[in-house]
């Protein structure tokens, strides 16, 4: 891997070069609610040391909410109009557990049905990460076969040396071009440096080993283990929506008039009692420690089996912003412990 | 006074309650979470403190928990919402005993929200001793500082044209990310079937568009009136940090000052909404 030192004024420079070659560039918002398109290159700040943004960086290629296509209706003839989701994206600042997300969620995207819309926007999108150094209680990312330094689902990833120079390490060939094209903004670096750094960033609290997790999954679907979450989770499915790897949706058409409207593509999630609801009346999962069991099993168990992969960063979203203060890493840590 | 669990521990061994909903600490501190507690051996998990925040009556109108007798942990507000269940006739007052909280305030909220502020709710409220309860605890809380700073912010909006208010709520409705927790949390959101869940005819567009959130919102706002307590439930569960209870308090204030009615203070009176009058004034939306 190569490496080389950047300054912030080059970081900013290098930002509007990409502006200028037609990129649009994404990153946390002054307030850490989410990821927005930046206005000011100026105001583009790097935060190492802040919590994960509230909504993750998922809807930056995977929006809450798209048009698949339009539609026109006239007599017998039906005219369907295609969308293409053009538009180059730059995501600036994503820590590891952002980054990682997508490498995760290319899977599913691309199974048995690949998603052009996911795909055309992963395809045009260069994804710059930065090492964190923000811990709290409800991080797990050495959990689940993550780190804050690591450079999974990025093309090259910041590492902050001082607050006005940072480490830059090379992933992908998308990174290695990216370097090239603008030789001036980069020095070669040390490679010790920001490996120092980089080792000097500890892990999280929050420990367990996610094998064992399912293999206690494996054998345990019937079980009372999630009764007493079925009590107070209330189902309003933040959870699935502040995830970054959560990847639901729902395919809706939306009539203006008989005659023209459009098919929308909108998040959805396992925690709402409407999400299995059969046309029938029948629901499999009829109460709520049933939802949470299913999304549990999904992200540690199924995921797993089908492309040998956890279906969670470690970010803590779930948790942090939980309105019961259910903790998902607290729950599988001791379901770790079960087996 | 006798402490939580000397109350929860009398409440199963003189068969009060088949279960208790309440708070226990959560994996973090300074934070909790619900809990139902079901055996004299559970009860050792409940606490009260200021970060007792959730309004727990919620739960009393679950599917699973109706008809059944349930004893619940509740302040003054969350007993508002209690109150206007058994107004509404979703919740018989003889099957639900209350734990009245006296209380001092609790905190603003948890993780994004600055948690060593008193709630906004706690600065206005009326019912810090309750006023309907079973039998009452006290919350041993320290004084926490703070201001109401949305009766400032309701008071601008009143000042706005509404094409400048319209402007507001367009740009704070562009957040909404259609997760519905607002609903979900809600302890008078009760319906079995959502409006916003129909889609024979769809009412509501599902998709979190500015249309289909603007309908969504507004609509859940005039299901609120009249009916919402004030517990803010709603925007501190709110993932897109949209501030709900501008809109729940102003539509408050008006069903005060246009009908002299104030929900959840008294399960006997006749409610706002279902209550059809000759007399009504009707120059209100003029």
């Amino acid at each position: 891997m190569e490496e080389y030192v950047i300054s912030l004024e080059g970081i900013k420079g290098l930002l509007e070069n990409l502006t200028r070659e037609g990129f649009n560039i994404y990153a946390p918002s002054k307030n850490n609610d989410r990821f927005v398109k930046v206005k000011d290159i100026d105001e583009v700040a790097l935060f190492p040391d802040r919590r994960p943004t509230d909504i993750s960086a998922k809807e930056c290629l995977f929006p809450k909410c798209e048009p698949v296509f339009y539609y026109k209706r006239e007599k017998n003839n039906v005219e369907i109009v295609d969308i293409d989701p053009n538009g180059n994206k730059v995501l600036f600042g994503l820590k590891p557990c952002d980054a990682a997300s997508f490498t995760i969620i290319h899977k599913v995207f691309n199974w048995d049905y690949k998603d052009k819309f996911y795909n055309k926007r992963f395809d045009n999108s260069l994804i710059i990460g930065l090492a964190c150094t923000y811990l709290d209680d409800y991080c797990f990312c050495t959990s689940v076969g993550l780190s804050p330094v690591s450079t999974v689902g990025s093309d090259i990833l910041l590492v902050r040396l001082s607050d006005v120079s940072f480490g830059v390490i090379v992933i992908t060939d998308k990174g290695g071009q990216l370097v090239k094209r603008y030789p001036q903004l980069f020095e070669k670096g040390e490679p010790t440096k920001s490996k120092q750094v980089l080792d000097s960033i500890g892990g999280p609290a929050r420990k367990f080993d996610h094998k064992k997790v399912k293999e206690w999954l494996d054998n345990n679907f019937e079980t009372d283990f999630f009764n007493s979450i079925g009590d107070i989770c209330v189902g309003c499915g933040q959870c699935t929506f502040v995830c970054p790897t959560c990847h639901c949706f729902d395919i809706v058409d939306e009539d203006y008039l008989y005659s023209e409207g459009r098919r929308m593509k909108n998040w959805d999630g396992c925690q709402f009692y409407l999400f299995t609801l059969h046309a029938s009346g029948h629901n499999p999962r009829d109460t709520q420690y049933k939802r949470y069991r299913q999304r549990v099993n999904h992200k540690f168990k199924y995921y797993v089996d089908r492309f040998q992969e956890v279906l969670c960063t470690g970010c803590g979203r779930c948790s942090r912003g939980c309105p019961v203060s259910i903790d998902i890493g607290d729950i599988v840590s001791r379901i770790s412990k079960l087996s | 006074m006798a402490d939580i669990i000397s109350i929860a521990k009398s409440i199963f061994e003189n068969q009060k309650a088949e279960m208790i909903i309440g708070y226990a600490k959560a994996t973090k501190e300074g934070r909790t979470r619900p809990v139902v507690v079901r055996t004299l051996d559970e009860v050792k998990e409940l606490v009260l403190n200021s970060f007792c925040l959730n309004n727990l009556s919620t739960y009393l109108t679950r599917k699973e928990n109706k008809g059944k007798r349930v004893a619940i942990v509740a302040k003054g507000c969350d007993i508002k919402a209690i109150v206007q269940l058994i107004a509404e006739n979703q919740i018989r007052r003889e099957n639900v005993y209350v734990v009245g909280v006296k209380c001092s305030g609790v905190r603003r909220g948890f993780e994004g929200h600055d948690s060593t502020k008193i709630a906004e709710k706690c600065i206005t409220c009326n019912v810090k001793t309750p006023h309907l309860f079973d039998e009452l605890v006290e919350m041993k809380g320290e004084e926490l500082p703070g201001t109401d700073e949305k009766a400032e912010s309701i008071v601008k909006l009143e000042q706005m044209t509404a094409n400048e208010r319209f402007a507001y709520w367009e740009e704070q409705f562009e957040r909404c990310i259609k997760c519905y927790a607002c609903r979900q949390i809600c302890p008078l959101c009760y319906c079995e079937r959502c409006i916003a869940d129909k889609s024979m005819p769809r009412w509501i567009e599902t998709s979190p568009t500015k249309r289909g959130n603007f309908a969504w919102n507004i609509v859940r706002a005039f299901h609120l009136s009249g009916r919402c307590i004030g517990c803010n439930e709603c925007e501190r569960v709110c993932p897109a940090g949209i501030p709900l209870s501008l809109i729940n308090r102003k539509m408050a204030k008006v069903a005060k000052s246009e009908f002299g009615y104030e929900s959840g203070m008294d399960p006997n009176a006749p409610t706002l909404i279902g209550t059809y009058d000759v007399k009504d004034k009707e120059d209100f939306i003029r």
